[in-house]
């Protein structure tokens, strides 16, 4: 089998990381640099966290093997073994690391080392709050995160208290944010010859996920109220339905009050003359330019007059139903994606999202959501198994002794 | 020199000054994306066409309440440091003034619908032929081919078909709503990630190329170890509040005052023994968890419920137990350790004074990013940029005028 080229061949990365730092080496190992992690004795602490599975290796976590594909793995202490270390980093152009791994005097010891061997490396630190001050020593998890960062305060019902998203959102962004930074800064050290420290704060990326909620405080005095199928889209001061309940599940739409311009004018136009066809009609429906310039005026008992019209029509398709009538008549609405519907997508299958691996190691024949981009003339490399705690030591210790890349 | 001569011969600092881009992209996902590019040095000259201008001009919140072209802050935070121009694109004849663009760009950046940009004939196929060099970043929500791929749609869409939207919420209910539009927030982060490889390639081949991005399936990573599970245990996981498996408590909790949540957790015994110390009830706490997380939960909120959330993180701080106030957009502007980062930073805008715009959320020891100026008023620019950079000279501009290309 041909290796087709990739954007970052001959990339070295290492990675001393829990999550965070993992999902950054993932996002490089796709675009074709070599990432080896750093691990101890027996592996990294992240190999066994939560959410386990089953595999041929004993329970592996499953977001370890979903972010670890297509790297190598090293065992060494870099402390013991500065030398060893100072070697790997010698050849390497990024050293990612994370706070859920290292200590922040781990890392600094370990940065004078690394940088000392290599002026041009980029040693990239994913923290939850930067450097600097002290802050950078305040312990925080993810949830933590996502509270701090304004996110967690506008979800949920509001009968009930805020709630996160039960998904690790703040790490994994920090992972990827860290892979952009990491790689920005390795574009200048190309030019320049000239490595620096990059420092990433989780807590800023939760607060890029509020889009505008920043600027609405500054300019109107508001602070956006969370709502569930129901609230206060972008900075309305009106509620209007956002969830909508089908024969089958849930759809996101937004009928009406949006603020979005002739696509949401044509969707609810669409709308209403499907509406029509089943015999749906209300003089409601059209009382007001519900997506016009106007629409910031409309009273709310009108928008709940609307909305109450609509739910009945909706209850009456199935989410697939509706996906299909959107599409062909440019109905803005998206099912509510549940983990299987995600996999099962037949926009994600149609463009080959899902990359199948083998890991006969593992017992393991699934599918990854690998193929995030496409770059016509360097590809993403298809993933290859995660590797084993500290399969490649010999391999490329051996190497370093002899001076010669791996 | 008045406003928009500075802003193009301004002096750039930044890893990316030197680099050329020409943008057309719009809404939220791609402008996010080139700001990046522009906060770090690049020149970026962003093209709206003045019969069609970016979407989320139209959207608020606006400055004194009053919806206009120039007035949304929406828009602003996410053009800090560009360079604005306004084409009628619809014209055929605005090829005249694109095709120098391209020819001086790097980068092109586009996150239109698919068909769009090959329209105006500005696929890769076409620029390839005016700069072989050029790299073209293609974001769109679905992404560029596929049975969906000319569906139009927004991030909340993306957030619901990368399964962010069912994630959120409690489990005995429809899901909740997440702020925002989670794909427009996380697909950029990718995207430069791809974008700035491909830099790296041509900068060590000479060879452009084209890169394209749906913005579903960058946001669906958040999803890959869920994706697994499935797979490989048939486990398929759901919303669960703010619960988290393998946590003795993992919730938010109510404080005093309107509106004011904290976020608590412990993971570990030792943790859970400092809690009880802050919240001054060990004893009630340990005798709540024998009767269940529920138990566990209401008697922590009883304990929370009086206390000021500011002052309870900071204990909890102290003592080693993860916590964290829900922010409010307000707390956030008044964050000590957001402020002490400079993460906002203060612009001047002609309609709508000063703002604080958010800065990355990385930041380099040697290369500083920097916001340099406000958002561009609709074709702002136009002047200086056809100018000074196109070389354009006032007898071309005038003819380009008679045409209707400019306002």
């Amino acid at each position: 089998m041909s290796v087709a080229k990739t954007a970052l061949s001959g990339m070295r990365v290492l990675e001393i990381s829990a999550m965070a730092g993992a999902v950054c080496g993932r996002v490089l190992a796709d675009l074709g640099a070599e990432v080896i992690k750093i691990e101890p004795e027996g592996g990294e602490p992240f190999r066994r966290s939560a959410p386990l599975v089953r595999t041929a290796q004993g329970d592996e976590s499953a977001a370890w093997l979903a972010f670890n594909h297509s790297k190598r793995s090293v065992t060494l202490d870099p402390e013991a073994d500065e030398a060893g270390f100072a070697a790997l980093c010698a050849g390497a152009d990024i050293v990612v690391t994370d706070w859920e791994r290292l200590d922040l005097d781990t890392m600094d010891r370990l940065a004078v080392i690394a940088r000392a061997a290599n002026p041009a490396l980029v040693w990239c630190e994913i923290l939850p709050f930067g450097r600097g001050g002290p802050y950078e020593r305040y312990p925080a998890t993810d949830t933590v995160l996502q509270a701090l960062g304004g996110h967690l305060y506008l979800n949920g019902d509001v009968d009930r208290p805020p709630v996160r998203i039960s998904l690790p959102v703040g790490l994994i962004q920090g992972g990827a944010e860290a892979a952009s930074a990491a790689l920005m800064a390795h574009w200048h050290a190309l030019r320049t010859g000239e490595g620096q420290r990059v420092d990433i704060s989780v807590q800023a990326c939760i607060v890029w996920t509020l889009l505008n909620s920043t600027m609405a405080w500054q300019i109107l005095g508001l602070n956006e109220m969370r709502g569930g199928a129901i609230r206060k889209e972008r900075a309305n001061r009106f509620f209007t339905r956002l969830v909508w309940e089908t024969k089958d599940g849930f759809v996101f739409f937004g009928p009406v009050g949006g603020g979005g311009g002739a696509a949401r004018i044509k969707s609810y136009e669409a709308l209403v003359a499907w509406m029509a066809e089943d015999g749906f009609t209300d003089p409601i429906l059209t009382r007001h330019d519900w997506n016009g310039d106007g629409q910031f005026f409309i009273p709310q008992e009108d928008y709940d007059a609307v909305t109450a019209v609509v739910v009945d029509f909706i209850r009456t398709k199935t989410t697939d139903e509706l996906m299909a009538r959107a599409v062909s008549h440019r109905i803005l609405l998206a099912p509510i994606s549940s983990v299987a519907g995600v996999f099962e997508n037949p926009q994600y299958r149609a463009r080959n999202y899902f990359r199948p691996l083998a890991d006969p190691g593992r017992g393991l024949d699934i599918e990854l959501p690998a193929r995030w981009a496409n770059l016509s003339a360097t590809p993403l490399a298809p993933p290859a198994p995660a590797p084993l705690p500290g399969a490649d030591t010999a391999t490329i210790l051996s190497s370093l002794r002899q001076g010669s890349p791996a | 020199m008045n406003d928009a001569l500075s802003a193009v011969t301004t002096e750039a600092s930044g890893l990316f000054a030197g680099l050329k881009v020409a943008d057309f992209t719009w809404a939220a996902a791609g402008p996010i994306v080139t700001k990046q590019l522009a906060d770090n040095g690049a020149t970026v000259v962003k093209v709206e066409s003045f019969k069609h201008p970016d979407s989320i001009r139209l959207g608020g919140p606006f400055i004194d309440d009053k919806p206009g072209i120039n007035r949304s802050g929406f828009f602003a935070d996410f053009h800090s440091s560009k360079l604005g121009i306004s084409v009628d694109m619809s014209n055929p004849a605005a090829i005249e003034i694109i095709r120098p663009l391209i020819e001086w760009a790097d980068v092109v950046a586009e996150s239109f619908r698919p068909g769009v940009m090959k329209k105006w004939g500005l696929d890769y196929d076409s620029l390839r032929v005016i700069n072989p060099r050029i790299v073209m970043l293609s974001s769109s929500l679905y992404g560029a081919d596929g049975p969906w791929a000319r569906h139009p749609g927004y991030g909340a869409q993306g957030q619901a078909l990368s399964g962010i939207h069912a994630m959120t919420g409690w489990p005995d209910r429809a899901p909740a709503m997440p702020k925002g539009a989670y794909s427009d927030s996380v697909s950029p982060r990718y995207a430069l990630s791809a974008l700035v490889a491909a830099l790296i390639h041509r900068e060590k081949t000479g060879e452009g190329q084209y890169v394209e991005l749906s913005q579903i399936e960058a946001t669906a990573q958040l999803l890959a170890p869920e994706l697994v599970a499935y797979q490989v245990s048939g486990v398929e996981s759901t919303r669960a509040g703010s619960r988290k498996p393998g946590s003795i408590l993992h919730g938010v909790f109510p404080c005093q005052g309107d509106e004011r949540w904290i976020a608590l957790e412990a993971v570990t015994e030792a943790q859970f023994a400092a809690l009880g110390q802050v919240l001054a009830a060990p004893g009630d706490l340990d005798a709540a968890r024998d009767k269940g997380q529920d138990a566990l939960d209401d008697a922590v909120a009883a304990l929370t419920l009086p206390r000021d959330a500011f002052a309870l993180m900071a204990e909890c701080r102290a003592a080693g137990v993860p916590a964290g106030v829900a922010n409010k957009a307000s707390d956030l502007l008044e964050d000590d350790v957001l402020n002490a980062h400079g993460h906002f930073w203060p612009l001047d805008h002609a309609e709508m004074g000063r703002l604080k715009y958010n800065g990355p959320a990385y930041r380099f020891e040697k290369t500083p990013s920097a916001l340099r100026f406000a958002s561009p008023r609709l074709g702002e620019h136009t002047e200086a940029v056809m100018t000074r950079i196109l070389g354009f000279d006032q007898a071309a501009i005038a003819r380009f005028r008679d045409k209707g290309l400019l306002q």
